[in-house]
């Protein structure tokens, strides 16, 4: 690499870090985020309602792990992963389109690739830590009465990365989805509850082109018996090793469509 | 009186009662709503199932036609055009969902939009009271709702008694209509307060859409946690799908899909309703020129 | 003096809209003023040469270096656009603040800048308060301190004076013109011709995507002075008031309105004759009910250039 690549590079990380900098408090105390506080947060209020449920009635029905791990792939995997993914992906771009704030940051001397992953970054870090809170919260009520047995975190953290990986993922590709839809919010619910729901039960290869499975490949198998058991329908899983390669390719590739986008596209703020 | 003296009057006069002076706002927002990329290939999908269930009640009536679709020339359960065909239409899962999706295209903006533009005034400078303002916003739901229920339910009961030549199914199901008409008040109306109610919480229309859709498969997946943990049918009623399912069912004088009372599902949607109603009447108020 | 914008054959459409059309011009430092209706193209020029836009033809420097996608060119170039947009839930400090930042500036630079900057609009007892409280007004000079902070060289302001009470206009056009004293390049857009003049003599007419007139604005107000202007007044005894117009070689006609009790007098010479009006109106006691100017308007002007 020769001297002016590493200046360049290093110039961009800077302004990565800057415009991070910027974002993540804006983002953390924005208005829209405090409906996202609270949805993040359910999770943890369920697990206090079943675990009272378990005290009172004396008998439980389920043990705190099998109800964790249902949470996983019914609220989290199904649907929390996805709607922060789809809101704050497409907020990275839109939301400078739609609030006219876009000219603040492209009259910056700062490359327009470290807006958007400097955007993506500082979404992606306050989406990971909402999701990451109410788990962490929720595992530790369900399994109060457990907490000595060290197995049990090593589900939890392995839960933990497979939520945090879905969440790069799919911010990265909803991210460079609102660089050029106008309407990225529509194609957004279209991929997430229509393609990414359906494809992920078809048999052989066609599965693959959900991230879905991936995430799911990286989940431990036993994990649902019964209840959500259908969500591991006709799963063919990846191995794991090439499953988390994959996330970070597809990762990787969305982000620097995203950045290739927002170079060239012409944003017109209209009045 | 000179320019001197002249200052901000309040006009104390009373509005002209016009009739459908909402009707502006309502033809305005179809208009918009028709202009938007793919939402017509969006209601092309929504009607769908419509074409394929009147092509059903077609088939069932011509069935000499279609022998070679039929194992040992039995009729198939789901070719008997009775109130549990007109149920399966109205309170299937891709319906449903559709009604949702075509309520983010067209009712996400209707009011957040105006928040944001600051165009509320702009409405309560013309003889319009905020009754109209709402009966105007909601009818533009109520437009492509009805396009997905109760058109295609009515078009479904003229078809059969054309196709069939007879008054003779009017006579055995004859509170059949009423049922249609029912539900899909019922539902439009629900669907209405619903959307309005979330349009008007942000000003922000990706929000709100976000908002619309994942109340809905929210208040679902709440459900089926909850159902699956303590396997108690009462959890139905956090579900706005289970609930309109629920109402579908009684009002088509169906098994219904969950074993709890009736009524229950009617007061959680009545309650919405109310709920909507009260917080667009604080949120619209709060922008009103006041003396 | 060696020009520090060029802009050559620029032409930038929106579908089949012209928006600006074969431009060609130096700028050199000093202040420059763009003037243009509403919808004359003028914004669209300033998109240009910020790089927001891509020409369809042609092309821009700045201080000889190509503008888009030339992210570094930014560190001496300050940008005050025109639409009225902030992130709403920062107060004026963390928008402007947060902002510097991105200059790669270090901690205390950001913190002497935000401070300078906001002390120049005079917003520094009310930095805490969120954007979304503040006026029009205040966020006017909010806009004009985030394209000032980084002290840059070039300066581009499209309609900064927009919404500004006359005080703070008064303010925002003596900062201006204090930057041209340090050697600053600076464009300022405006559709308001007094604005314009109040900040300097060199001018750019702009009109339907075209450059219509560029140089001195004392030729452009030669031209605006000789065209003569209609003047709608509406009194309690017009025809008292007519006697005394007459007295007037700058008074060319006047016509009664009788329905309304109104008058249009023609004038080849504005100023003057609205030296004369209010003294003429006390003097003879005479109630008046309106004054309006109907060709009081730079459309009216560029029309009167053009021809039509």
């Amino acid at each position: 690499m020769t001297q002016s690549n590493v200046g360049k590079l290093k110039h961009l990380w800077n302004s990565v870090w800057d415009v991070f900098h910027f974002f993540f408090p804006l983002v953390r105390r924005a208005r829209k985020s405090k409906v996202f506080y609270f949805i993040s947060f359910l999770p943890v209020i369920l697990a206090g309602i079943f675990k009272f449920s378990q005290i009172f009635t004396g008998h439980p029905r389920f043990e705190g792990i099998y109800i964790f791990s249902n949470m996983i792939m019914g609220f989290y995997l199904q649907f929390l992963i996805l709607i922060l993914a789809l809101f704050y992906g497409t907020s990275v771009c839109s939301e400078e389109l739609e609030g006219k704030t876009l000219t603040y940051l492209t009259t910056r001397p700062v490359p327009k690739s470290a807006i958007i992953l400097g955007k993506y970054a500082a979404y992606t870090t306050l989406i990971a830590l909402m999701v990451v809170f109410g788990l962490v919260f929720a595992f530790l009520i369900l399994n109060v009465d457990d907490l000595l047995n060290f197995s049990l975190y090593k589900i939890l953290f392995r839960n933990m990365a497979v939520l945090v990986l879905g969440l790069i993922c799919y911010t990265a590709f909803f991210t460079m989805i609102g660089t050029f839809l106008k309407r990225s919010i529509m194609f957004g619910l279209i991929f997430s509850f229509g393609w990414e729901n359906v494809i992920q039960y078809f048999p052989g290869s066609t599965q693959r082109f959900a991230i879905a499975h991936y995430l799911k490949s990286l989940l431990p198998t036993a994990q649902a018996h019964e209840g959500f058991a259908f969500l591991l329908f006709r799963l063919e899983p990846t191995p794991p090793a090439l499953a988390v390669l994959i996330l970070f390719l597809i990762t990787a590739g969305f982000l620097i469509l995203a950045c290739v986008i927002f170079s060239w596209q012409e944003y017109i703020l209209q009045d | 009186m000179t320019i001197k003296e002249k200052g901000y009057t309040h006009w104390d006069g009373e509005f002209l009662n016009k009739k459908l002076s909402w009707l502006p706002i309502t033809r305005y927002g179809i208009k918009l709503t028709f202009r938007k990329k793919f939402f017509k290939l969006l209601f092309f999908l929504a009607l769908t199932p419509a074409v394929l269930f009147l092509a059903g009640i077609y088939v069932a009536e011509r069935l000499e036609d279609f022998q070679f679709m039929i194992r040992e020339g039995e009729m198939p359960d789901f070719l008997n055009i009775n109130p549990a065909y007109f149920k399966a239409y109205f309170t299937n899962d891709y319906i449903l969902f559709m009604m949702v999706m075509i309520l983010v295209f067209c009712g996400a903006g209707l009011i957040s939009d105006d928040l944001k533009f600051n165009s509320l005034q702009l409405y309560f400078s013309r003889p319009i009271t905020k009754r109209d303002y709402f009966l105007g916003k909601a009818s533009v739901i109520v437009f492509f709702l009805f396009f997905v229920t109760l058109l295609p339910g009515l078009v479904f009961i003229l078809m059969k008694l054309l196709f069939a030549a007879s008054f003779e199914f009017l006579s055995t199901y004859p509170l059949l209509p009423f049922s249609v008409i029912g539900y899909s008040f019922l539902v439009t109306i629900f669907f209405a307060f619903y959307g309005l109610f979330l349009s008007s919480v942000n000003k922000n229309r990706r929000y709100v859409a976000i908002l619309i859709f994942g109340l809905y498969i929210f208040s679902d997946i709440l459900y089926g946690i909850f159902f699956g943990i303590f396997r108690n049918e009462y959890f139905a009623l956090l579900s706005i799908k289970e609930n309109l399912k629920q109402a579908g069912a009684f009002l088509f004088a169906q098994k219904l899909p969950h074993d709890i009372p009736w009524f229950l599902s009617f007061v959680i949607i009545a309650g919405f309703c109310i709920l909507g109603a009260y917080v667009l009447k604080k949120k619209i108020r709060g922008v009103e020129v006041v003396k | 003096m060696k020009p520090v914008i060029e802009v050559q054959n620029l032409s930038r459409w929106y579908g089949n809209v012209l928006g600006l059309s074969d431009v060609t011009l130096q700028i050199e430092p000093g202040i420059t003023g763009l003037l243009g209706p509403n919808g004359a193209g003028k914004s669209t020029f300033l998109r240009l040469i910020t790089g927001q836009l891509k020409p369809n033809i042609g092309s821009v420097w700045i201080s000889g270096q190509k503008v888009r996608n030339n992210y570094a060119m930014f560190q001496d170039l300050g940008v005050c656009p025109e639409q009225d947009s902030f992130y709403d839930e920062l107060s004026g400090w963390q928008f402007l603040t947060g902002l510097l930042r991105l200059y790669h500036l270090s901690e205390s630079e950001i913190l002497a800048k935000a401070r300078k900057a906001l002390d120049i609009v005079e917003l520094t007892p009310d930095k805490d308060r969120v954007i979304r409280s503040y006026s029009r007004g205040m966020r006017q000079r909010l806009k004009v301190a985030q394209a000032i902070a980084h002290e840059p060289e070039i300066l581009i302001l499209d309609e900064p004076l927009n919404g500004l009470d006359p005080l703070s206009r008064r303010k925002i056009i003596r900062l201006i013109k204090s930057y041209k004293e340090e050697g600053k390049t600076i464009v300022v857009s405006s559709h308001v011709l007094p604005e314009i003049e109040a900040m300097t003599k060199r001018i750019i007419l702009i009109h339907q995507g075209k450059i219509f007139a560029q140089g001195d604005i004392h030729y452009i107000r030669d031209l605006i002075e000789s065209h003569p202007h209609i003047i709608s007044i509406k009194c309690s005894r017009p025809r008292e008031l007519v006697s005394k117009f007459i007295q007037h070689d700058f008074v060319l006609k006047v016509n009664f309105i009788p329905d309304d009790d109104s008058l249009l007098v023609e004038t080849n010479n504005r100023d003057k004759f609205f030296g004369l009006l209010p003294s003429l109106f006390v003097e003879n006691n005479i109630e008046v009910f309106e004054v309006t100017s109907p060709d009081d308007n730079l459309q009216a002007v560029f029309d009167y250039l053009i021809g039509q």
